[in-house]
């Protein structure tokens, strides 16, 4: 392998320290790109239209990687389409979506915390299928999950004061909240045809020549939605048991 | 002069159709910024949403380098720190929830929501009795369903369409310029691969496994995934560039595999890697904060055992189905 094939991996270079120093994300995705066709021998721009022939700028037959951004941006628009949905999701918000969707969630009635998470797993699955997008840590987890898990565990241990409960389990439980969103949020929106990770799909398939229909990829994405379901279900059991074991009272825990 | 109603009806239900529509609404989500005197950043939010709006308007027939350059502009602009908002009085609380009214419409508030899909589906079958593009019908469907979810929303509450677009403003800037970021990561994939990373991925995984061996070649096209998503703290950039370097040219055409299956897989094997990263801030480290945990990391400890049984099921199930489709 050639030394200067290497350059090319600046842009994830760029990636990492730039994220770490928690500057911009949309600049450093920006910058690393262009960065990376530059080094890769790729030029500014395309020497067609205004800058045909124009020196340094362009080479002769390849595409710049201003052009490639801006025809992957243009391509890609299908991934942000959803802002045409925003007024009307806004108007329900205003009206009261989220109260009723939270409404919702607490008329199940689940009596342990592995089951509560399991719950609120499903509705993300399901908000996924629909394709209705959440901020789900801040509008669900944090007001609603995260305390209705507590409370479960506090009946469980028998107190009515979440100081009570040792420290250790009470951050799984949160973390166990937060692991709730995001499992349900990133397989059960690949069963929804106008969410991002689908159109992913399709626009890189479509670029590379291959004609695949959106339905194809979310019927193939199935298999792994369920299977998620499954492993989360057994974590979360598994974490139920633990928590009967640790908080439990005596008499309870015992076997 | 005739134009035949077909003609009409087909650039009326067009994707182009539906990206004006959602240009059109950006640039009243731009105006509603440049009106709003209590933001100090309001001429730098409004120009970022104009701009987006002329590119999803008339990104189709923009030259190419003209959309790359007011992307430099619209990351510029962001860089600088000139898209964002000074906090607001009045609807906003601290969660970006709208503060609901009084009245309660009950469970009929989901209507306008769920019509949204509904529709998208619907547009999707008739695009299928007409012959037409069932991908581009569920596209299609998205945009007119967000304008007769609207329509509903507002006989439903009585609300105004001002309201509803304030609404949708706010929305749109508690995301702020993070909503172009899958969008943009997407893109930085798409040069990565012109710049042929993936070929240097490839070189590697040729260099060490044995081309014959599908298994071998499926885990390490998930592995390449995951760990290219662990470094970048998100799968959407490193699949254009998986997909293009490895799963193409090393799975898809030597052995003749449906690519929407394999490529829908090795996306979420990229989606477990999302799950082990403190990159991937928004999902891992953030929600952490908001709880306030001791460990920033325990959200990712949580996850680990799950990501990695999630894995290690990627694998399986890939090689799995590429064998039974093969040899059905």
């Amino acid at each position: 392998m050639n030394i200067t094939e290497l350059f090319k991996l600046a842009g994830v270079v760029i990636v990492v320290v730039g994220l770490a120093l928690r500057l911009r994300t949309t600049l450093v995705v920006v910058v690393a790109g262009l960065v990376t066709g530059l080094l890769a021998g790729l030029p500014l721009l395309t020497g067609a239209g205004v800058f045909e022939g124009v020196p340094v700028l362009t080479k002769p037959g390849q595409e710049g990687v201003v052009n490639i951004l801006g025809r992957a941006f243009a391509d890609n628009r299908l991934m942000t389409l959803f802002i045409v949905t925003l007024p009307a999701v806004g108007l329900a918000e205003r009206y009261g979506l989220q109260e009723q969707s939270a409404r919702f969630i607490r008329r199940v009635s689940a009596a342990t915390v592995g089951r509560l998470l399991i719950t609120y797993q499903l509705f993300r699955v399901l908000m996924g299928i629909l394709g209705i997008r959440l901020l789900g840590h801040p509008a669900f987890v944090r007001p609603l999950v995260f305390p209705m898990a507590l409370g479960a565990a506090e009946s469980l241990a028998g107190t009515r004061d979440a100081d009570t409960l040792p420290e250790r389990e009470v951050e799984r439980i949160k973390a166990g909240s937060a692991a709730a969103e995001n499992y349900g949020n990133f397989y059960g929106q690949n069963l929804s045809p106008v969410q991002a990770g689908i159109l992913l799909v399709y626009s890189t398939l479509t670029a590379l020549g291959y004609a695949v229909s959106l339905w194809s990829v979310v019927l193939y994405a199935i298999p792994v939605a369920t299977l998620s379901v499954v492993v989360a279900v057994a974590q979360f059991l598994i974490f139920d048991r633990m928590l009967r074991r640790r908080l439990a009272g005596p008499g309870e825990g015992g076997a | 002069m005739t134009l035949r109603l077909t003609d009409i009806t087909a650039a009326v239900f067009s994707l182009d159709a539906v990206y004006i529509l959602t240009g059109l609404v950006l640039w009243v989500f731009a105006w509603l910024n440049f009106r709003d005197r209590g933001n100090r950043n309001r001429r730098g939010s409004a120009l970022f949403w104009l701009i987006l709006g002329a590119i999803f308007a008339l990104g189709s027939v923009m030259p190419h380098w003209l959309t790359g350059v007011l992307v430099l502009v619209l990351v510029g602009l962001d860089g600088a720190g000139r898209v964002g908002h000074k906090a607001h009085d009045g609807e906003t609380t601290k969660t970006g929830q709208a503060a609901a009214k009084e009245h309660s419409l009950g469970n009929r508030i989901f209507l306008p929501v769920l019509l949204i899909p509904v529709l998208a589906l619907g547009f999707a079958l008739v695009f299928r009795s007409f012959g037409g593009d069932t991908s581009r019908g569920a596209l299609v469907g998205l945009g007119f369903g967000g304008m007769a979810a609207l329509a509903t929303g507002l006989a439903l509450t009585k609300g105004t369409a001002r309201e509803a677009f304030e609404e949708g403003r706010r929305l749109n800037d508690s995301m702020g310029s993070v909503i172009i970021l899958p969008q943009l990561l997407a893109s930085l994939g798409v040069i990565f691969a012109a710049s042929k990373v993936g070929d240097l991925i490839a070189a590697g995984i040729k260099g060490v496994i044995p081309g014959e061996s599908l298994f071998l070649l499926v885990a390490a096209n998930c592995l390449g995934m995951t760990l290219f998503t662990l470094v970048m703290g998100n799968s959407f950039a490193a699949f254009p560039v998986i997909t293009t370097g490895v799963l193409v040219p090393l799975i898809v055409k030597p052995f003749g595999v449906d690519p929407a299956m394999a490529a829908i897989i090795t996306l979420t094997a990229g989606s477990t890697g999302t799950l082990m990263t403190p990159m991937a801030a928004n999902f891992n480290i953030v929600p952490a904060a908001l709880l306030n945990m001791r460990d920033q990391y325990g959200v990712i400890k949580f996850q680990i055992p799950f990501a990695l049984t999630m894995w290690a099921l990627h694998v399986i199930l890939l090689w799995l189905l590429i064998r039974l489709t093969l040899t059905a």
